[in-house]
């Protein structure tokens, strides 16, 4: 791996802003929700999904990524856009409804567009993949090198448009990696009860590329791996399939009372915080001072209470804005 | 009452080597006909219980899904923690429970773990990895029927198995880890996505054996000096300049160049002193394992603990032999004829 110091120090301050920019957003969200939960109130009305746990698979991943290359996100999708560079005080406007956000307040947290740095979601489940393939395609007509991205979780494996993507960008060698996130819980279903299959990197035989299952939640795993799916798609060689077994810290959504799960599940998963395993790694082969560590901790920290200060401060869109930007002209 | 134990690592077979060679998904749907066949052939000579470990697919449950047996199967009760423990604890309790053979599915790494626990009981090792020098690609049925044969006592344990080397690992006077085939220094910091491919990477070797026929690393010490598994040495090869090259097929579609500075065979026992490699770590059969710290030394040795192994040819031959597969036909009365 020839990742260098500073390389290194990225990631684990990127994590950090994912983890600060969810657990913060946790807190705001519960704001006049209670005592009795309602979902319209409080400064960030709506869903919520939250991918605290899930940092290593967006930060491994998007490591490899240029501004060009396009990234297609899911309902919780946070991470991605933190580790695709957009900029986090739109970031955090846009979810909270206002019109300084990537959107002019109109998208929300699941509808996170960003025409500069190539990213979207959709809070529609198993929807990342043919827009990424429309984007590989578009890469490939125009002769780019470019590639996409379409993150899912394994509970969208089983939509058929996985298999109708995957048998697309398998005909048409598109440059296109399908990396998906398995947190164990597809909502509150788990992959037991729900996948015939349940390493889905196998299901790559069936449309003839590669298919690779990462086991830890380890962003240099990812990072690895997904590195070589990248090369493959820029060289034209077509796409690749990535599973990674990852860990939902928080419920599918805010407020989910998580009866499904096992009670000592979450504190077996914290306990084995993904960062705090990369930021020892680090210490141990000396590319980092706990000063260092601390330092980066910190800085994430100061981005993300400054996002979340911009976001509070933006105004709301005026009403009328909402006749604005339907059509193109 | 004859035990068999079956060990199928639903991990084997599915790691980024799929991105960096050109090894192929090993789907575990057929790990799960593997077994099922397995359990056909140790029914068909006898044997009466055997017992499974639970694993994160399902694949023994699966194989068990339709399938009429009157070989009583039980799972091991044990909580998979879905990793490379599993197995060792599996074997563990599979040889406590008196299992008389065990029969493996995965690659190296897997028969590294199994090792660690199943002492002296024989193993089968079904090739379903990736870098295969330590299993062996078998029909389950054959497998099945070998391991049962060898288990029943048809087939004497010193006619049925041959004994395997192991590569011992030493930290500070602990035995610290093993490894069945290879044990390598390789140039990087950290473990991640464990293979190792990048050969240049690659600073020493240390094989317990290396055939001209292995996929793998040991394949370099194959072609450069064979060191067969019933030698009482091994081999030990430093990569670099100032020697000669060898064209090694170290992964499944891809043979590679390999630069080495020197060789030589090790005795049994003898030990390799690692120091002074770091920041490196030591991959054991194929996967990264241990961070080497800069000033620690690492030993390393060669010796004749490895698991025993039953050789199918060997096996199935002898039991032919002495008329295992022979019953005597019965005439159209229904009456037992003899014929003389």
């Amino acid at each position: 791996m020839n990742l260098t110091k500073e390389q290194l120090l990225t990631m684990y301050r990127q994590m950090w802003t994912i983890r600060h920019f969810e657990d913060e957003m946790a807190a705001a969200y519960m704001e006049g929700k209670t005592p009795a939960f309602d979902i319209g109130s409080g400064p960030v009305p709506g869903e919520m999904h939250l991918a605290a746990g899930q940092e290593p698979v967006a930060v491994g991943a998007c490591m490899h990524l240029r501004k060009e290359d396009t990234v297609v996100g899911t309902h919780r999708p946070h991470h991605f856009a933190i580790a695709k560079g957009i900029e986090l005080n739109k970031l955090a406007a846009e979810i909270f409804g206002k019109a300084t956000g990537l959107g002019k307040g109109k998208g929300g947290h699941m509808h996170l567009f960003d025409v500069e740095h190539k990213f979207s979601c959709s809070g529609i489940v198993g929807a990342s993949f043919p827009p990424a393939c429309g984007a590989a395609l578009a890469a490939k007509k125009m002769g780019k090198d470019w590639v996409a991205v379409a993150f899912a979780g394994e509970g969208a494996a089983n939509q058929g448009s996985f298999h109708e993507a995957l048998n697309l960008a398998a005909l048409w060698k598109l440059p296109v990696i399908f990396i998906i996130e398995d947190n164990s819980w597809a909502i509150s279903v788990s992959k037991r009860q729900s996948t015939a299959i349940p390493d889905n990197s196998q299901r790559a035989a069936g449309y003839g590329i590669p298919g690779v299952r990462v086991d830890e939640n380890d962003v240099l795993a990812v990072y690895e791996v997904v590195g070589e799916a990248v090369q493959r798609a820029r060289r034209g060689e077509g796409p690749s399939l990535i599973e990674v077994k990852t860990d939902r810290l928080y419920g599918h959504f805010q407020g989910d009372p998580e009866l499904y799960r096992p009670k000592d599940e979450v504190p077996t998963l914290r306990a084995n915080d993904p960062i705090l395993r990369f930021g020892k790694q680090l210490l141990e082969q000396g590319f980092a001072t706990q000063s260092d560590l601390d330092a980066a901790r910190e800085a994430a920290k100061a981005d993300v209470d400054a996002a979340f200060a911009f976001a509070r401060q933006s105004p709301y869109p005026a009403p009328e804005s909402a006749l604005e930007d339907v059509f193109v002209s | 009452m004859t035990v068999v134990g079956i060990i199928a690592n639903p991990a084997a077979g599915r790691d980024i080597r799929r991105l960096v060679a050109h090894a192929s998904v090993f789907d575990n749907n057929e790990k799960v006909n593997i077994v099922r066949r397995v359990l056909m052939g140790l029914e068909a000579v006898g044997v009466r219980k055997a017992w499974i470990m639970p694993d994160a697919y399902g694949i023994g449950r699966k194989a068990l899904d339709a399938l009429r047996l009157n070989l009583e199967v039980r799972f091991v009760e044990m909580s998979p923690r879905f990793e490379e423990g599993d197995s060792v604890e599996a074997a563990a309790r599979m040889v406590e429970a008196g299992a008389r053979t065990l029969i493996t599915l995965g690659g190296d790494g897997t028969n590294r773990a199994v090792a660690k626990a199943c002492g002296a009981i024989p193993l089968m090792p079904i090739s379903t990895g990736t870098n295969n020098a330590f299993p062996v690609m078998v029909e389950g049925t054959l497998a099945g029927l070998a391991a049962g044969l060898t288990a029943m006592g048809v087939v004497p344990l010193e006619v049925a198995t041959t004994s395997t080397k192991r590569i011992d690992l030493w930290r500070g006077g602990t035995l610290e880890e093993i490894a069945l085939v290879d044990a390598v220094v390789y140039r990087e910091r950290f473990i991640a996505s464990r293979a190792v491919w990048r050969l240049d990477e690659v600073k020493m070797a240390l094989f317990t054996r290396a055939e001209p026929w292995n996929i793998g690393l040991s394949a370099i010490g194959g072609y450069l000096e064979a060191t067969p598994l019933a030698a009482d040495e091994g081999l030990y090869v430093e990569m670099g300049e100032g020697g000669c090259e060898v064209l090694a097929p170290v992964a499944p579609g891809v043979i590679h160049a390999v630069k080495v500075a020197a060789h030589r065979r090790v005795r049994l026992g003898e030990r390799i002193v690692v120091v002074d490699c770091a920041p490196a770590l030591i991959a054991l059969d194929g996967e990264r394992k241990v961070t080497l710290k800069a000033g620690e030394p690492i030993e390393l040795c060669v010796t004749a603990s490895g698991p025993r192994v039953i050789e199918i040819r060997r096996t199935l031959s002898y039991a032919a032999a002495v008329g295992a597969f022979i019953r005597e036909s019965l005439p159209t009365d229904g009456k037992a004829s003899r014929s003389s």
